[in-house]
């Protein structure tokens, strides 16, 4: 029966088939629609309502229409609007984290994978600097705050040579808090980047390599002629995680500024905004906070991706084509 | 001199230096990475009072007391925590990684309407924090009355995002259609073909996303927190959230450094284990698209 | 066929993923229907989950089935006082372990019932939202699941004394007041006088200094004499200056001071018309502090940070601190470290101005099913004389008792061991807890307290000037609190 079916041709095949692609993708979507759809069009649907919490007493939820977005972008007394504030911090916190972690995990995952350099013990290597991103993002920003608290053995050791007197505060000046917190994320988050990466390049055909070393180019050609195209894909999906990380950036903030973005609410990110609502169960600003944080995540994400997938979508319909023609 | 051998010495000079370095870099990232899981260890066999010297390069004698007192605190029942995120853990490790492929088997394999608005809807959720939802989960979750139950920490995971996009990108560079239809004219229908043709295939990226999904719900805070308030009930992250309370100042700091140090060890022993199997995965390589 | 097979597979798979998410609503009232579910879908890996807290507590788990019938008189007439059926679980909300230590030692907990603690850390709020979302939900919980009690702070006991989530203790026959301290039994009522729970200690506050600083820098370490040295603010400020040119620090927090002048406040921080109001003596507060962190008579620690503690060790060099009873326990441990501690190097006098700070209160939540335990357990902390006097002579407490408070501060053999070098302590805290008062306090209390002083920490480490952080207060309050009215600015 099957085997008639495959011969009577491609028509009959496509439409037999379809429904395959239903049912695989059916689980996918009951879960999302329970368990994300549902939860997130409540959280739009509350951002137009007043309702939050005094103690035990509901306020609300009364209709308020846009008022909550309003009050979003209301300036404060000093001019500040404190959203865009919020989301600057998380841009700034993202990129200082992001940047050193893309271009080491780059360097290490062609290290790792150039026959050339032949770097022996890469199982050790590739097993250390993956283990930051095991540890908990609470718990390692935990040791960074007793590392460099007042009482910390750095603050020690900084005053034993003379670097700084006793009154400094690492948690007193903003590049050093913002220092710490795109250190750990870049501690946590390169050694990731990197295997994902070198699992792309070795899933590169070797032949292509060799075929372009004949050709006489050299390894900075190779690697923005062949290498990087081909990994496209891949480093695509690296760079949206580690984007959808940034935005959630929450954890290790938190932790080290104890809930406060110190100094000066120059660490908070949105996430840690929205949390502050969160307390008083404010489904509504926190709601509307969400839906900015949506937007905005949105349009980076659409961007990203139409910019760096340009060279991956031409491969895609060579290979399309290419399908074709067996066909 | 010759100038062939010349170049031939100066290239290898050249790659003699570049080693240097790059063994370098490593050796200094390494030691970046390696020095916060030392001085925790450190930290971990010291007492309270040692540790309020400050620093210190040596380990103390203190480990097995720090050790014995952490493991039977009656208001942190770490072993216990440690059993119930393992629990939640492996099984959402299984399921987020199984019906990723699934999916993105799906949309990889299949042609029918609405596939690429399909494709693109999911990119475009994939950009959502799940944190910005969070309230109304819990409020759904109280509907249901799922509160204080697993299945709101492993059951959502049927449907994510990036771990169906890693598996789409992965199928599209090793996993050609002809294998497929080579199976269809063996005979295997089409879930026997997934589970028995595709799935080893794809094996390296199954591991890969396994330790990450495991990762990821075992250092999972936000959610669990919101949803889990049993004693017997509570996860390794809600038990170390506990220690940095105001009360920590009544904690024995040894104490403290013991259970960060129990709470990561699991994984770090689970990728130890895993890590082999992803890198040997990679390097055979599988079909080559 | 094959594909007839699939498509049952898949059929029931799906079935089996709406079923999980879609029965518990359907029965609300199914005790954990959820946690058998999914076996359905993920059998092997689940199923432990599952099946965990079953195996664990057998004794809660078990009688839940047979339970519900025997209790429903129970809950329809609670006027009947003696065959009162009484539930098997005991469920306490706290967010630490301090009373969890001393309920284990001294209380009894009866035969056939299981005590479940759900604690959860106060950070951020973060025990009041566990808290709130439990009573809220309280009404539809089952019986074995509702919360029979829950501990709450002075900061915020107020919204829960003054709800409908808490209920009159006298109805569940607890009616002995009389050796009670009068201010907790006003802060466990609400606006009508009747009263909620009770408190198992009383918390006036003292001063708490170095008998060893004292000396070098006043010449004296006699607790009468350095009373008299610091018996006004004035007095303690001058005292600070002397200190600093000997290289020592009056306080080690600029919190330190913050519930002296707060919890003497003539006014709330918010009036009836959601106004929020600075008393004269939180202004005083930020005076004062801004004076002694310019001139280094104070660290730029808070309260809780080790920075401060790690002051109490030996090698200290910080005179006084600011505490009741309980502060030996929860922040002193440094002190009485055997290796690096100072213990009995200590000694305690009223300071400049009598206050409280903080206490623990226990409140009986509506809609209990183990209200004899509870009233057991009131009893046994405030008027079970035996169980008092030990929380005095082994945890170091001030007992909510005055029989007994009065009986160890008129012991002339008695004295505090702990810390004290055999001082009675007890005879200062009894003169100081005459003094109290509850007044003034809102339901705001807690984050208008904790947010001041973490928003002007950072003015004083030098971080923003002071109205940044005052506008970074104001930010924090329409945060939380949209309904208060700020000053205008």
């Amino acid at each position: 029966m099957e085997k008639i079916q495959t011969g009577t041709g491609k028509k009959l095949k496509s439409v037999s088939y379809a429904k395959w692609g239903y049912i695989f993708i059916a689980p996918f979507f009951l879960a999302y629609i329970v368990f994300t759809l549902v939860p997130q069009l409540l959280t739009i649907y509350n951002s137009f309502f007043e309702t939050y919490r005094i103690g035990l007493q509901q306020i609300g939820p009364n209709f308020v229409g846009l008022g909550n977005y309003k009050a979003l972008f209301q300036p404060d007394p000093n001019g500040t609007i404190l959203i865009l504030k919020y989301a600057l911090n998380t841009l700034i916190l993202w990129i200082a984290g992001a940047v050193p972690q893309f271009v080491i995990a780059m360097l290490l995952a062609l290290f790792f994978t150039s026959t050339r350099l032949n770097i022996k013990g890469q199982s050790f290597f590739k097993t250390v600097i993956y283990m930051p991103n095991l540890i908990m993002a609470a718990a390692f920003s935990m040791l960074f705050y007793t590392l460099f608290s007042r009482v910390g053995p750095i603050q020690a050791l900084l005053e034993n040579w003379g670097v700084i007197d006793h009154t400094f505060d690492f948690f007193a000046i903003r590049v050093s808090v913002r220092g710490m917190i795109a250190l750990m994320n870049f501690l946590m988050w390169f050694g990731n980047t990197t295997i994902v990466l070198m699992a792309g390049i070795m899933g590169i055909d070797q032949s292509l390599f060799e075929s372009a070393t004949i050709d006489g180019a050299n390894s900075v050609q190779v690697f923005f002629k062949v290498t990087m195209p081909l990994l496209m894909p891949i480093f695509v999906y690296c760079l949206i995680t580690a984007m959808i990380g940034g935005i959630q950036m929450f954890d290790v903030p938190q932790v080290l500024s104890k809930g406060d973005g110190v100094p000066n609410g120059t660490t908070r990110t949105l996430v840690m905004y929205l949390n502050g609502y969160l307390k008083t169960r404010n489904l509504g600003m926190s709601g509307a906070i969400s839906v900015i944080m949506f937007i905005i995540t949105g349009g980076l994400g659409a961007i990203v991706y139409k910019m760096l997938s340009a060279p991956y979508k031409d491969q895609n319909r060579k290979h399309r084509e290419r399908k074709g023609n067996v066909l | 001199m010759n100038k062939r051998i010349s170049d031939n010495t100066l290239g290898k000079i050249k790659l003699i230096v570049l080693r240097v370095i790059v063994y370098a870099i490593l050796v200094f990232l390494t030691f970046l990475c390696l020095f916060f899981f030392y001085l925790m260890i450190v930290n971990a066999s010291r007492s309270n009072a040692e540790l309020a010297t400050g620093f210190s390069i040596l380990p103390k004698g203190n480990f097995f007391v720090n050790l014995k007192n952490a493991w039977n605190d009656d208001s942190i029942n770490i072993p216990r925590g440690m059993l119930n995120s393992l629990i939640i853990a492996v099984s959402s490790a299984i399921i987020t990684t199984y019906f990723s492929a699934l999916t993105a088997y799906g949309i990889h394999a299949y042609n029918f309407r609405g596939k690429k608005f399909v494709f693109t809807f999911i990119m475009a959720i994939m950009m959502i924090p799940s944190q910005v939802s969070a309230l109304g989960f819990l409020q759904m979750m109280n509907k249901m009355h799922l509160t204080n139950s697993y299945i709101p920490l492993i059951v959502p995971g049927i449907a994510a995002p990036v771990v169906f996009f890693y598996m789409k990108q992965y199928m599209e560079s090793v996993l050609p259609l002809d294998v497929i239809d080579a199976a269809r004219v063996d005979g295997s229908n089409e879930f026997r073909t997934f589970n028995t043709i595709v799935l080893p295939m794809i094996k390296p990226a199954l591991a890969v996303q396994m330790i990450f999904s495991f990762v990821s719900s075992w250092n999972n805070y936000f959610v669990p927190a919101l949803l889990l308030d049993k004693a017997e009930m509570k996860t390794v992250p809600i038990m170390i959230a506990q220690l940095r309370s105001a009360d920590y100042s009544k904690f024995d700091m040894g104490k403290v450094y013991m259970f960060i140090l129990l709470a990561i060890l699991p994984v770090m022993i689970v990728y130890v284990i895993l890590s082999k199997s992803i890198i040997k995965g990679v390097t055979a390589g599988s079909v080559k698209g | 066929m094959k594909k007839l097979v699939a498509i049952l597979m898949a059929a029931l798979m799906l079935v089996g993923i709406v079923a999980c998410t879609a029965k518990p609503a359907e029965q609300p009232a199914a005790e954990q229907p959820a946690a058998e579910q999914p076996a359905a879908e993920q059998p092997a890996a689940e199923q432990p989950a599952a099946e965990q807290p079953a195996a664990e507590q057998p004794a809660a788990e078990e009688p839940a089935t047979e339970e519900p019938a025997a209790e429903e008189p129970a809950a329809e007439e609670p006027a009947a006082e003696e065959p009162v059926a009484q539930g098997k679980v005991f469920n306490i909300y706290a967010w630490n372990v301090e009373f969890k230590g001393f309920f284990e030692k001294y209380y009894t907990v009866p035969e056939g019932v299981t005590v479940n603690w759900i604690i959860t850390p106060s950070d951020n709020g973060a025990y009041q939202q566990k808290l709130d979302e439990a009573l809220l939900n309280q009404e539809n919980a089952a019986d074995d699941e509702k919360i029979d009690l829950f501990l709450a702070e002075a900061d915020y006991i107020g919204k829960y004394v003054d709800s409908d989530y808490t209920m009159d203790i006298s109805k569940i026959g607890f009616t002995n007041a009389d050796t009670m301290y009068d201010y907790t039994i006003k802060a466990a009522s609400d606006v009508n006088g009747v009263c909620k729970g009770v408190s198992f200690q009383c918390c006036p506050a003292a001063v708490i200094y170095r008998k060893s600083i004292a000396k070098d820098v006043l010449g004296t370490d006699d607790p009468a004499e350095v009373q008299a040295a610091i018996d006004s603010w004035e007095k303690f400020d001058a005292v600070a200056a002397q200190a600093k040119e000997k290289g020592y620090l009056m306080t080690a927090s600029f919190a330190e001071t913050f519930r002296a002048f707060s919890n003497n406040c003539t006014m709330p921080w918010v009036d009836a018309n959601d106004n929020l109001q600075f008393d004269p003596q939180i202004t005083k507060w930020i005076e004062q502090t801004d004076n002694y962190i310019k001139n280094g008579y104070t660290l730029t620690a808070g309260v809780w940070d080790p920075e401060k503690t790690n002051e109490m060790f030996a090698d200290g060099k910080t005179m006084c601190f600011f505490g009741p009873a309980w502060y030996y326990n929860f922040c002193m441990t440094n002190a009485m470290d055997p290796e690096k501690g100072c213990v009995g190097d200590w000694r305690i006098v009223m300071g400049p101005q009598a206050y409280f700070w903080g206490g623990t209160w226990l409140l009986a939540a509506t809609g209990s099913d183990n209200t004899e335990m509870l009233k057991d357990i009131f009893e046994t902390f405030t008027i079970n004389e035996d169980v008092c006097t030990k929380l005095v002579e082994n945890e170091g407490q001030y007992p909510n008792n005055t029989k007994v408070a009065e009986k160890f501060a008129n012991d002339p053999n008695w004295g505090n061991t702990m810390i004290l070098d055999g001082q009675n302590d007890t005879a200062i805290f009894a003169e100081l807890a005459k003094d109290i008062k509850w007044e003034n306090h809102t339901n705001y209390d807690q984050i208008l307290n904790e947010g001041l002083q973490n928003k002007l920490q950072e003015y004083f480490n030098g971080s923003v000037d002071y109205e940044t952080a005052m506008n970074n207060f104001y930010q924090l309050i329409k945060e939380t609190y949209p309904n208060i009215k700020l000053p205008a600015a």
